[in-house]
C-alpha cells in the first residue's frame, strides 16, 4: 500500500523532471504523452493503494504512515519526510490523479500547436506532484510544503501566456493572495510548535484537547486563513476569477477540481483541532455561506464563459466549507469529489467551445451552438444539471447532503446557514442555465457561423458526412479531448451513487474512519431538503429560461445592483485602496525620505568629516624623512618624560 | 669585574646614540645620515654588550652580532642607493627626496 | 591539516597568480582549478566529518605564547557548512569573472582567491586575533575589487563600505584586546565568559555593520549595485555570513549576560530590518537594488534566529545562512547576466525576456522561488525554523516574519515579471540568445545545491547543533527558554 502511494507521489515528479531535462530533444507530442503517462501511473498507484486499503479491516490498519528520512529537525523538533495514507487521503489521491490524468490527456489536444507546449506539460505534471504531496503529506509542515508548491504551480500555469499582461498580473495576484494564506498557516504552526513541540498529525491532534481555548482558536484561525486563501473564499476570494487567464485545462484541473478544494481537505484533515475551536468552525461555515451567496450573485452578470464557471466554483466550494465547518466531513468530501467531476466537465466542455471558436470566451459572441456542437451540448447539459442538483446527477446527492446538514444543525445560526444555502441553490439554477441558454440557444452569432463554416471546410464535412467518423470532424474536438470529456460526463452522471441519503452510505462510512461527523441529518430531513432544493433549483432554471431564452442578458431594472455585481462587490477596489496603495506609498516614502537622507546620508556625512580631518593631518606629511624621524624621536622623548613624570 | 662600572658604559652608549640621532635629523647629505645611523646602532650595541657582561649571559652579545649583520646589509642597500642617485647626477640632499608625500 | 589546506590553497594560488606572468587563458584556468580544488577539499572533509563530535580537523600552533595567541583552526558542524557555502559560491563567482573576461585577470583572480581564503579562514579560526586577522583580510581584496572593477559610482561605494566596516572592526579590535587581556588568552576554546557590556557592544557593532543589521545597513545599496555582480554575490552571499559566525562563535558563548540584557534590543532591530528591507525591496528601480534590500531582510531574519536562544532558531539560522548565501549569489549572477545582455538592470528598460529564452526563464524563476521562500523550499525550511524558534519570545517577531513572507512574494514576483514578462515600450530590442552552456554552468551548481537542500534541509539544520547538545561553548544555545517552556507531548 505504501509503496503504491510513493509511486503515486513520485511518478508525476519524475515526469516533470524528464520533460524539463529533455528540453528540445523531446518532441512536443512526446512531452504531452509523457506527462499524461506519468499522471496515469500515479492514478494506477492510487488505485492499487486503494484496493490494498479496502482489503484491511479496521480503521487503524487502514491508516499508515511512512517516514523514510527526517526532512527537517532542530533540537527536539523533528519533521519527517513522511506520507500518510488513510481513507481521506486516498480519496483525494484518486480524485487528483484520476481527474488530473484525464485533464492532462485533454490538454494534448487543446494545447496542440501552442508555443512552449513542453513547458506547459512539465508544469502540469509538477502541479499534480505538488497536489499529491499536499494530500499525502504525513505532517502539517509537509502539507504546508505541498500547499506552497501547488500555489507555485498555479502561478506558473495562470501566467502561462506570459505575453499577456493580464495573465501575468493574475498570476501574481493569485500567488500573493495565497502567500497571505501560507503566512497565516505558518503563524498557526508556530503557535502549535511553541505549545506542543510537534507538527505531526498524531501528536498535535492528541494534544489539541489539552490546549487552552485561546491557543486552539488561534491555531484554527491560522489554518482557516490558509484554507480561505487557497479555496478562494471570502475575504481572500478575488484571485480566482482573474486566474481564468490561464489555459482552460488549467482552470479545470487547478481552479475547479483539485487545488481550490484543498481548503476543504485541510479542514477535514485537521478536524481534531477545529473541533476544539467551535467559533472558528462556525466562522468557516459562515464564510462558506457568505461566499456561496456572493459568488452566485456575481456569476449572474459575468459575460466570460470561464468566469461564470469560476464564480460557480467559488460558490460550490462555499457549500463544502459550510459542510466542513458544520462537521459533516463526509458530506463535504463527497461534494468535493462530485464537484471535481462535474466542474472539470463544465470547464473542459467550455474549453471545447473556446477551442472551436478560436479563443473567444465572451458569451455575448456565442449563441445557437447546439446546432453545431450537439455532443458538447449534451455534456454541458449533464454538467449543468449536476451543478444545479437535479436528480439523478451527482451534484444532487452531494449538495443536498450539505444543505440537510445545515438544517440538522438547528439553532438560529443553523437556520441562517440553511436559508443561505437554499438561496445559493436558487442562484445556481439561474446563473447555470443563463450560461447554458445563452451559449447553446438563440440565433447563432456571426462568429459562430464563421467558425462553423470553417470547420466544415477544413474537414470536408460536406462530402464525408455519411460516415460515423465524421461526427468528430464536425469541428467539436479531437479524440484526446473528446475521451476525457466523455468519461467525466459519465462520472458526473453516476458519481453521486457513492452515497444515497438515507439508504446507502459507503462513502460516509469510509470518511468517518478518519473523521466522524459531528452533525448528521435524519432521513426525513434529508428527504425534505431534497425536495425543497430540487424545486428551488428547477425554479432557478425556469427563471433563467424565462429571462435568457430571448437573449436578454442583464438582470432587469436594477442598474445599481447590477453595477455592484459587475464590480464583484468592490473587493478589488477595496483592497487596492486599503492595502496595496498605502503599502506602495509607505515604501516609496521610506525610500526617498528616510533611507536616502538618513541612513545613507549619515554615512556620507561621516565620510566627509573623515575626509576633512584627513586633509588637516595630510599637511603634516611633507615627505621629508628627517621630519618623520624627528617626529618619532620627539614622541619618544615626550613618552619618556610622561613615563618618568607618572612615576 | 675589571674596568669602569656599568653606568659609564651606558653613558658612552647614550652619547653615541644621541650623536647619531642628531646626525640623522640635522644633516642633509645621505652619506652622513647613513654614517649617523651606524653610530646609533653602535651605541645600542655597546649597551647590549654591557648588559650582557653585567648579567653574565650571552643573549645581549648574540643580539649585538645580529644587529651588526643587519647594519652591514643595511649599508649595502643604502650605499647602493646613494651610488645610484649619484650616477643619475642628482643632488645628494635628503630633503629633495619627498616623493613619500605622494 | 585539512583546515589549513583549505585556507592555504587559495592564498598560495593567489600568490602564484600575482608572481608569475601567466597569459589570460592560463590565469583563468588556474583560478578555476584552484577554486575547484577548494570545493573538492571541502567535500572530502564533509564526508569524513563526524557531525556528532565537537571541533574537528583542528590544528593548533602557538603564535605568540606570552599573550596566549595561537594559530588555531578547525570546524564545528555549523562552520563547516558555512565554509562549504563559501567555496561553492566563490567557485561560481570566479567562473563568472572568467566568463565576463575581467581586465587584469591575474590581479583580479588573485584577489578573488585571496578573498576566498580569508573567508574560509574566518569560518575556521578558533582564536580571536586570528579571527580578526582574517576578518580584516577580507576587506583588502573587497576594497580593491569594488574600487577598481566596480561600476561608475564605485569610488563612493568603496568609501562608504570601507569606512563603515573599518569603524566597526576597529571597535572590535579594541574589544578583542580588552577581552583577550582580561581572559589571559585569545583562544576561543579556552576563554571563559565576560559580563562587560562595552566589550560586548564592540563585537556586536562590528557584526551588525557586517551583516548588516538595521540601521547600520547604509552601505549595502551602493556596494551591492556598484560592485561587479560576482563580487556582490560573494559580498552578500558569503562575507555577510562572517557576522553570523561571529555572533554564534564569539558573542553568544562568551557574553551570556550582555546577550541576555541586549537580546530584546537586537531582536527588535532585526525585526525592523526584516520588515524595512522587505518594504524597501518592493520599490527599488533595478534588480540589484531589490536583491540588496532583500538581503537586508534575510540577514535580519538570520539574526532573529541567532538571538532566538532556542535550538530551532539557531539551527534555522545556520540553514538560512547557507540557503540565503546560495540564492543571493545565484540572483546576483543572473542579474549580472541580464545586465550584460540588456546593458541595464533597470526595470523601466527591461522586459519580455521570457520570449524565446526558456533556460534563462527557468533559472530566474527557480532562483526567484527560492528568494521568496516558497513553502517546500530549503529557504522556507530555514525561515520556518527561525520564526518558530523566535515565536516563544514574542509573537510579534513571528508576525513580522509572516508579513515579510508576503512582501517577499510581492517584490520577487515584481522582479520576475519586470524582467521576463512586461514588455516596456522603450525597452531596447535585444535579440540576444538564451543562456549558453557556459553561463548555465555558473548558476546551475548553486541552484542544484538549493534543490538538494530542499529535498533534505535536515542535512544542514540537523547537522549543526542538534547532534552536539553537550558542547561546552554552546551550552547557552541549548539552555534557552524554548526547552523549558515547552509542553512535551509523548509519542508520535
Amino acid at each position: 500500500m505504501i509503496a503504491a502511494a510513493w509511486l503515486c507521489l513520485l511518478a508525476p515528479l519524475a515526469g516533470a523532471l524528464a520533460i524539463t531535462f529533455g528540453g528540445q530533444r523531446l518532441s512536443r507530442r512526446a512531452a504531452g504523452w509523457l506527462s499524461t503517462a506519468s499522471v496515469f501511473v500515479a492514478f494506477g498507484g492510487a488505485v492499487v493503494a486503494f484496493f490494498a486499503m479496502v482489503g484491511r479491516d479496521t480503521a487503524a490498519q487502514r491508516s499508515e504512515l511512512s517516514t523514510p528520512f527526517t526532512w527537517l529537525s532542530a533540537g527536539t523538533f523533528h519533521v519527517g519526510m513522511s506520507i500518510l495514507v488513510d481513507p481521506v487521503s486516498i480519496v483525494m489521491m484518486l480524485v487528483v490523479s484520476g481527474v488530473g490524468g484525464l485533464i492532462v490527456l485533454y490538454s494534448i489536444g487543446y494545447m496542440e500547436g501552442e508555443d512552449e507546449e513542453r513547458r506547459y506539460f512539465a508544469y502540469m505534471a509538477f502541479f499534480v506532484f505538488a497536489m499529491l504531496l499536499l494530500v499525502e503529506g504525513g505532517n502539517l509542515l509537509l502539507l504546508l510544503a505541498g500547499w506552497g508548491l501547488v500555489g507555485l504551480a498555479s502561478y506558473l500555469l495562470i501566467g502561462f501566456y506570459h505575453q499577456r499582461p493580464e495573465a501575468v498580473a493574475a498570476a501574481k495576484k493569485a500567488f500573493i493572495m495565497n502567500a497571505i494564506g501560507d503566512a497565516t498557516m505558518a503563524l498557526g504552526f508556530f503557535l502549535l510548535i511553541a505549545k506542543t513541540g510537534t507538527l505531526s498529525y498524531g501528536a498535535s491532534f492528541a494534544a489539541a484537547p489539552h490546549l487552552s481555548s485561546t491557543t486552539v482558536n488561534l491555531v484554527a484561525l491560522g489554518l482557516l486563513g490558509g484554507a480561505v486563501a487557497k479555496s478562494a473564499q471570502l475575504p481572500l476570494q478575488t484571485w480566482l476569477p482573474d486566474a481564468m487567464e490561464g489555459p482552460t485545462p488549467v482552470s479545470a484541473l487547478i481552479h475547479a477540481a483539485t487545488m481550490v478544494t484543498a481548503g476543504v481537505y485541510l479542514i477535514v484533515r485537521t478536524h481534531p483541532i477545529f473541533e476544539q475551536a467551535h467559533h472558528v468552525e462556525d466562522l468557516a461555515a459562515g464564510l462558506g455561506a457568505a461566499t456561496l451567496v456572493i459568488a452566485g450573485l456575481i456569476a449572474l452578470v459575468q459575460n466570460d464563459i470561464k468566469r461564470v464557471i469560476a464564480y460557480s466554483t467559488m460558490s460550490q466550494i462555499g457549500y463544502m466549507f459550510l459542510g466542513a465547518g458544520l462537521g459533516a466531513y463526509a458530506n463535504a468530501m463527497f461534494h468535493l469529489v462530485t464537484h471535481a467531476f462535474f466542474k472539470a466537465l463544465l470547464f473542459l466542455a467550455a474549453g471545447v467551445i473556446i477551442h472551436h471558436l478560436a479563443g473567444e470566451q465572451d458569451i455575448r459572441q456565442m449563441g445557437g451552438l447546439k446546432k453545431f456542437m450537439p455532443k458538447t451540448w449534451l455534456v454541458f447539459l449533464v454538467g449543468s444539471l449536476s451543478l444545479v442538483g437535479v436528480p439523478p446527477f451527482s451534484g444532487f446527492w452531494s449538495k443536498d447532503a450539505i444543505v440537510a446538514t445545515a438544517l440538522a444543525r438547528g439553532g438560529i445560526y443553523g437556520w441562517i446557514l440553511f436559508v443561505a444555502a437554499l438561496f445559493g441553490a436558487l442562484l445556481t439554477g439561474i446563473y447555470t442555465f443563463r450560461l447554458f441558454f445563452r451559449v447553446f440557444y438563440g440565433e447563432p452569432s456571426a462568429l459562430v457561423l464563421e467558425h462553423a463554416g470553417a470547420a466544415h471546410g477544413d474537414h470536408g464535412h460536406g462530402t464525408e458526412s455519411a460516415t460515423g467518423h465524421s461526427e468528430h470532424a464536425h469541428g467539436e474536438a479531437p479524440q484526446t479531448m473528446a475521451l476525457p470529456v466523455a468519461i467525466l460526463a459519465v462520472l458526473s452522471t453516476v458519481g453521486g451513487l457513492l452515497q444515497v441519503a438515507g439508504a446507502w452510505h459507503p462513502f460516509g462510512r469510509w470518511i468517518a474512519q478518519t473523521g466522524a461527523p459531528l452533525v448528521e441529518p435524519t432521513t426525513s430531513q434529508d428527504w425534505i431538503v431534497s425536495v425543497i432544493t430540487v424545486a428551488i433549483g428547477l425554479t432557478g432554471s425556469w427563471v433563467a429560461w424565462a429571462i435568457y431564452r430571448t437573449g436578454r442578458l442583464a438582470v432587469p431594472s436594477a442598474p445599481g445592483l447590477q453595477r455592484l455585481f459587475e464590480h464583484k462587490f468592490y473587493f478589488d477596489e477595496l483592497y487596492d485602496a486599503v492595502v496595496s496603495r498605502p503599502a506602495q506609498l509607505v515604501a516609496s516614502r521610506l525610500r526617498t525620505d528616510f533611507e536616502g537622507p538618513y541612513v545613507e546620508g549619515s554615512l556620507v556625512e561621516i565620510g566627509h568629516a573623515g575626509g576633512d580631518a584627513g586633509g588637516l593631518v595630510a599637511r603634516l606629511q611633507t615627505g621629508r624623512l628627517r621630519v618623520y624621524a624627528f617626529a618619532i624621536a620627539a614622541s619618544l622623548v615626550v613618552l619618556g618624560i610622561v613615563f618618568l613624570a607618572v612615576r | 669585574m675589571m674596568g669602569p662600572s656599568v653606568p659609564w658604559y651606558l653613558f658612552v652608549a647614550g652619547a653615541l646614540f644621541g650623536i647619531g640621532t642628531l646626525g640623522v635629523l640635522l644633516r642633509r647629505s645621505p652619506l652622513i645620515v647613513l654614517l649617523s645611523l651606524e653610530i646609533m646602532l653602535n651605541g645600542s650595541n655597546l649597551a647590549l654588550v654591557t648588559f650582557s657582561r653585567h648579567f653574565g649571559t650571552v643573549d645581549g652579545q648574540v643580539f649585538a652580532i645580529a644587529v651588526m649583520a643587519v647594519a652591514a646589509s643595511e649599508v649595502c642597500v643604502g650605499l647602493g642607493l646613494i651610488v645610484a642617485v649619484a650616477r643619475k647626477k642628482l643632488a645628494l640632499d635628503v630633503d629633495l627626496f619627498s616623493e613619500l608625500r605622494g | 591539516m585539512l583546515t589549513t589546506a583549505l585556507i592555504v590553497v587559495p592564498f598560495a594560488a593567489a600568490l602564484f597568480l600575482w608572481l608569475f606572468p601567466l597569459p589570460r587563458e592560463y590565469a583563468s584556468a588556474f583560478a578555476i582549478l584552484a577554486s575547484l580544488v577548494e570545493v573538492g577539499l571541502w567535500i572530502g572533509g564533509a564526508i569524513r566529518f563526524d557531525f556528532s563530535g565537537g571541533l574537528q580537523f583542528s590544528a593548533r600552533h602557538n603564535w605568540f605564547s606570552d599573550l596566549g595567541v595561537s594559530y588555531h583552526v578547525g570546524f564545528y558542524g555549523f562552520s563547516l557548512w558555512l565554509a562549504g557555502l563559501t567555496v561553492v559560491v566563490c567557485a561560481c563567482s570566479i567562473g563568472y569573472g572568467v566568463w565576463a573576461g575581467r581586465e587584469h585577470p591575474r590581479a583580479y583572480f588573485g584577489l578573488m582567491l585571496f578573498l576566498t581564503g580569508s573567508v574560509v579562514g574566518v569560518f575556521a579560526s578558533q582564536d580571536l586575533l586570528l579571527f580578526y586577522a582574517f576578518f580584516e583580510a577580507m576587506l583588502i581584496p573587497l576594497y580593491v575589487l569594488v574600487g577598481v572593477w566596480g561600476g561608475p559610482n564605485r569610488v563612493r561605494a568603496t568609501v562608504m563600505f570601507v569606512i563603515y566596516t573599518m569603524v566597526g572592526s576597529l571597535l572590535m579590535l579594541a574589544s578583542i584586546v580588552a577581552f583577550g587581556i582580561s581572559q589571559h588568552t585569545f583562544s576561543l576554546v579556552d576563554s571563559g565568559t565576560s559580563g562587560n557590556n562595552w566589550i560586548f557592544l564592540g563585537f556586536a557593532l562590528a557584526f551588525a555593520v557586517k551583516a548588516p543589521l538595521f540601521p547600520f545597513h547604509g552601505w549595502i545599496r551602493q556596494a551591492y549595485t556598484e560592485a561587479s555582480p560576482e563580487v556582490a554575490a560573494v559580498l552578500s552571499g558569503v562575507v555577510s555570513k562572517a557576522a553570523v559566525f561571529g555572533f554564534i562563535m564569539i558573542v553568544l558563548p562568551h557574553f551570556p549576560g550582555p546577550v541576555h540584557d541586549f537580546r530584546t534590543t537586537i531582536l527588535v532591530l532585526a525585526a525592523i530590518g526584516l520588515a524595512y528591507g522587505s518594504v524597501l525591496a518592493f520599490r527599488q528601480p533595478d534588480i540589484r537594488g531589490v536583491i540588496a534590500y532583500s538581503s537586508l531582510g534575510q540577514m535580519s531574519l538570520i539574526i532573529l534566529g541567532v538571538f532566538a536562544s532556542s535550538s530551532l532558531g539557531i539551527d534555522g539560522a545556520v540553514l538560512q545562512s547557507v540557503t540565503h548565501g546560495l540564492v543571493s549569489a545565484a540572483m546576483f549572477l543572473l542579474a549580472g547576466m541580464v545586465e550584460r545582455q540588456w546593458g541595464t538592470g533597470e526595470f523601466a528598460r527591461l522586459g519580455g525576456a521570457a520570449k524565446g529564452r526558456p533556460v534563462l526563464t527557468t533559472m530566474l524563476l527557480v532562483a526567484g522561488m527560492f528568494t521568496l521562500a516558497v513553502p517546500g523550499s530549503a529557504n522556507f525550511a530555514g525561515e520556518f525554523l527561525i520564526l518558530a524558534g523566535v515565536f516563544p519570545l514574542g509573537w510579534g517577531y513571528a508576525a513580522v516574519g509572516a508579513v515579510a513572507m508576503v512582501l517577499a512574494a510581492m517584490y520577487t514576483l515584481r522582479v520576475l515579471s519586470a524582467v521576463l514578462h512586461d514588455r516596456k515600450s522603450d525597452a531596447p530590442d535585444v535579440s540576444s540568445a538564451d543562456l549558453r552552456f557556459g553561463q548555465l554552468a555558473l548558476v546551475v551548481p548553486l541552484v542544484a545545491c538549493l534543490l538538494a537542500l530542499s529535498v533534505w534541509p535536515n542535512a544542514v539544520s540537523g547537522h549543526s547543533f542538534s547532534r552536539t547538545p553537550n558542547l561546552a561553548i554552546f551550552q547557552y544555545v541549548h539552555a534557552g527558554p524554548f526547552q523549558t517552556g515547552q509542553v512535551h507531548m509523548a509519542g508520535k
